[in-house]
């Protein structure tokens, strides 16, 4: 899908360019297809502007500038998103926070850390590896992308299921609002009197404000901590035993399951010497040593009882990194045995996997598609890497097909649209899936709160334009959305 | 005024308010038709669970009517196997922990008043317990919920899976949101399993700075508590409760850690038994909820030191004074009964200036009306007071859901 390219007026583009500098303000037609999509590049429109500003004060300004031009803003991080989150508007102008990356104070004892929004999430972790904490949301893209694109996605990671979301992790931000004000929201201290509004605005996909500073929680690194990666005929047996151990009473770091298309592309990939099998599971405990030791030898005997082919441990830091090594890179891993594919995000309750799975296996079988599962199954978080052909007419649109026709599994089993990649404006036709029009006009009276002109990443969330108005107004739905056919894009 | 709504009494005043309209719905469509009513005539309307918060922000002027969730107290739908539960908003926690407690799961939130906190009730107040240093309060629980809007149409947001970024956080919004937004109809918790052993250790007595030293102590050893509570009867130094839960091996193996360092530091360590453990807490949960003044407070953990004076100074202001102080959290929690209201209000006031200047707050929970009329309930309006007012005008355009109670008058 592309959008058509609408330029912004030059007397525009030079007060823009007065403020952030010109080789900070891009208006080229050609430079500007940098910017034209996110990591979901079948989604593609060149923006009227782009800046990167390198302050407050300075995203002040273009907001400022942005709203007399009447120019819708879309707000980006490292443009590693796969929902389309932070695609353009024709016309708009995109504010990129790549140049913002310092970090700004630590504060090792009340475990809080100021950083600016472009800071890569794994950056974090790092600069405060040598004291021994560390930042606990990791999303598989954490190297490159940054700390104020994952609070706009409310980004999470493998180690979500014990340590929660970049949510439960984000004490406070500054947020730049439509006009052009500045608040901060939360902070350091916790339970800031009124409305839980660093809680709204974490996940809000860039539509409330721009985000121009963060404060996130920090952690001590736990004591210890036990991988083991073990092989199953099935994935069957692989969903049963995440299932005993989480009846054992144990609360995994993290549990992650491929099935055999995806160990294929994994090893092809990363070069790790996994066996051909039907499903694997990489797993972590964490914790104080004792609790490790003991949760680690149960959830071993739960899998070896549940009839698991092989039970390897890393036999030190560098092989349990290799092994998730692997698990990471799964997503490009699959380029290696196809020539497109489609990363699709969805949840199911956990006690669904083996039914969900059977259903998308015959599904994929009706369309001739192949379909690679990489997921984090302690939370029942599917990742389908849908396989196709794009030179063969009609692979894609049936790998479209196929990817929408999971998620309403997803929704009809009790589950969601998405754990982690967001709605953008991917999902966005799917919303009324899961939500009825009483509930998608309650989220846009949110919206309307912080942004009651519509001007942040517009086209992100809602399934239909709509107009904030002076007084809350009842929601109309489309002729699509009441014959329930809401389609894609 | 409508089918099963009775006449206000005294008995039903709220500080000391009386509605002129009580009712108790069965179901929540009963609910969403009273809320829809009260619209309909341009009806204030209050909230009310298990009443455990009640003293908790401003009193509401006039109240036309109040609805009691008391009666909402079904469990929707558990499902052990995924370890969620949704229940209306009316069931207490106490309940909800003995359904769960057959499949050796629990919610994960330990207020005080535990037999009568609704959950509801819960999510409005924000209300948690010790236990929120390992397990986060509501709002890193709660992951669906559903509201009873102004105009009585009810509205989803979250799910029932625990990862979930589908849309707006509506769940988050609620938390806090102390009833003036709409009314809590159902919520859906992500659950935890029940550890199979829990164990308290007593620092018997140590100071401010001491306390720090053990904070950074226990995580310099990568020590996991649950809950670490500091005690302080007249602002003399601390008893510091420690508990750590889990598996046995776990539980055991850090609590002989513990030991260890403590006798390094030369500083004492009490293992409680099973009945001292419970006495302790017990008695945690009552200091939380007795005295006519109940002050919370939230400052960096860190700030401890240079806070404790002012806090020493309202303890003196108090008969039977307690200051709770969730050392790993910078969350506290100062109660007794005023011996003089003036000298309370000045040591309150005060108290709340350097809070604030330090980035936290002082927030009554409850207190005499001449104290709330001096100090004020919430304190000076954070920044993003204007969007919280305009979040207010779009879910409540008529101002009729708990006005005036919240932050700022919303």
């Amino acid at each position: 899908m592309r959008g058509d390219f609408v330029p912004v007026a030059p007397a525009v583009i030079s007060e823009l360019a007065g403020v952030v500098g010109a080789p900070n303000c891009i208006s080229e037609p050609a430079a500007l297809r940098t910017y034209e999509c996110d990591g979901l590049t079948s989604f593609q429109t060149t923006p009227g502007a782009v800046i990167l500003p390198a302050s407050t004060e300075e995203v002040v300004e273009a907001v400022r500038i942005a709203r007399r031009a009447n120019l819708p803003i879309v707000p980006r991080g490292s443009g590693t998103g796969l929902s389309g989150g932070a695609l353009p508007v024709p016309g708009c102008l995109v504010v990129g926070l790549s140049r913002m990356r310092s970090i700004l104070e630590v504060d090792l004892e009340n475990a809080w850390m100021r950083v600016q929004p472009g800071v890569f999430n794994l950056d974090i972790s790092k600069h405060l590896a040598s004291a021994g904490y560390y930042y606990a949301p990791d999303p598989s893209s954490q190297s490159v992308c940054s700390i104020g694109g994952n609070v706009a996605e409310n980004s999470g990671g493998a180690h979500c299921l014990k340590y929660g979301f970049t949510v439960n992790h984000v004490l406070g931000a500054r947020l730049v609002l439509s006009d052009a004000s500045v608040i901060d929201l939360g902070g350091p201290v916790l339970d800031t009197p009124g409305y839980d509004l660093i809680g709204v605005l974490v996940g809000s996909e860039g539509t409330l404000g721009i985000v121009t500073e963060v404060v996130v929680r920090i952690l001590r690194k736990p004591e210890a901590t036990r991988t083991f990666f073990a092989t199953f005929p099935s994935t069957d047996e692989a969903g049963q035993t995440v299932s005993d151990i989480i009846a054992a009473g144990i609360v995994p770091a993290a549990v992650e399951m491929m099935d055999r298309l995806a160990i294929v592309a994994i090893k092809a990939a990363t070069g790790v010497d996994w066996p051909d099998v039907g499903a694997a599971l990489l797993m972590d405990v964490d914790g104080p040593l004792g609790e490790v030791e003991h949760t680690a030898a149960q959830a071993t005997a739960i899998a070896a009882a549940r009839g698991a082919i092989e039970i390897r441990r890393p036999k030190d830091e560098a092989e349990r990194l290799l092994m998730w090594k692997g698990r990471k890179s799964a997503f490009a891993a699959v380029g290696r045995i196809s020539p497109n594919y489609i990363v699709q995000d969805g949840v199911i309750p956990r006690s669904e996997i083996a039914s969900v799975l059977r259903k998308i296996s015959s599904l994929t079988a009706e369309l001739g598609l192949r379909v690679a599962n990489v997921f984090h199954a302690g939370d029942g978080n599917l990742h389908p890497l849908i396989l196709y052909d794009a030179s063969v007419p009609g692979d894609e649109e049936k790998a479209e097909h196929l990817g929408g026709e999971i998620l309403k599994i997803c929704v009809r089993t009790g589950g969601s649209l998405t754990g982690e990649h967001g709605i953008g404006a991917d999902k966005a036709p799917y919303m009324p899936e899961m939500f009825s029009e009483a509930d998608l006009e309650a989220m846009w009276q949110l919206r309307c709160a912080f942004d009651s002109e519509n001007r942040f990443n517009p086209g992100k969330i809602f399934p239909t334009p709509r107009l904030c108005g002076d007084r809350p107004g009842k929601y109309v739905p489309t002729r699509s959305e009441l014959s329930g056919e809401a389609g894609r894009g | 005024m409508f089918a099963g709504a009775r006449r206000g009494t005294d008995a039903d005043a709220w500080l000391g308010t009386v509605p002129r309209w009580v009712y108790s719905p069965s179901t929540l469509e009963e609910a969403g038709d009273f809320v829809s009513a009260t619209a309909h005539e341009g009806m204030s309307l209050g909230f009310v669970g298990g009443s455990t918060e009640l003293e908790l922000g401003a009193a509401i002027g006039k109240l036309d009517a109040v609805l009691q969730t008391t009666r909402l107290t079904r469990i929707v739908e558990y499902v052990p196997a995924d370890m969620i539960v949704t229940a209306e908003a009316g069931l207490t926690l106490g309940r909800l922990a003995e359904a769960l407690a057959q499949h050796r799961q629990r919610l994960a939130l330990d207020p005080p008043a535990f037999d009568r906190a609704t959950l509801g009730g819960i999510i409005a107040a924000n209300s948690f317990g010790p236990r929120r240093a390992r397990f986060g309060t509501v709002r890193d629980l709660l992951i669906g919920i559903s509201v009873i809007r102004a105009d009585g149409t009810r509205v989803r947001g979250g799910g029932k899976v625990v990862k979930n970024v589908a849309g707006f956080d509506l769940p988050k919004l609620m938390c806090g949101s102390l009833g003036t937004l709409g009314l809590i109809a159902t919520a859906t918790f992500r659950l935890h399993p029940v550890p199979e052993m829990e164990r308290t250790l007593l620092v018997p007595s140590c100071t401010a700075s001491q306390l720090r030293a053990l904070i950074s102590r226990l995580k310099a050893a990568q020590l996991e508590p649950v809950s670490v509570v500091a005690l302080s009867h007249r602002g003399e130094g601390f008893e510091v409760a420690l508990r750590f839960e889990g598996f046995s091996a776990g539980v055991n193996e850090q609590a002989a850690r513990l030991a260890k360092l403590q006798q390094a530091q030369g500083e004492g360590l009490e293992v409680l038994d099973e009945a001292a453990a419970q006495a302790w807490w017990k008695g945690h949960d009552e200091a939380r909820l007795r005295g006519a003044l109940r002050a919370k407070i939230a400052a960096l953990p860190g700030h401890i030191e240079s806070i404790l004076p002012q806090i020493t100074a309202l303890q003196r202001s108090l008969k039977n004074a307690s200051f709770l102080w969730y050392a790993s959290l910078g969350l506290g929690f100062v109660a007794g009964d005023p011996i003089e209201l003036e000298a309370t209000s000045r040591a309150l006031a005060q108290a709340r200036l350097q809070l604030q200047d330090l980035g936290g707050s002082l927030v009554l929970q409850a207190a005499p009306r001449p104290v709330r009329s001096t100090v004020g309930e919430w304190g000076s309006v954070a920044p993003a007071f204007a969007v919280m007012q305009r979040m207010k005008e779009r879910f409540d355009p008529g101002h009729r859901l708990n006005p005036g109670r919240f932050v700022g008058g919303i």
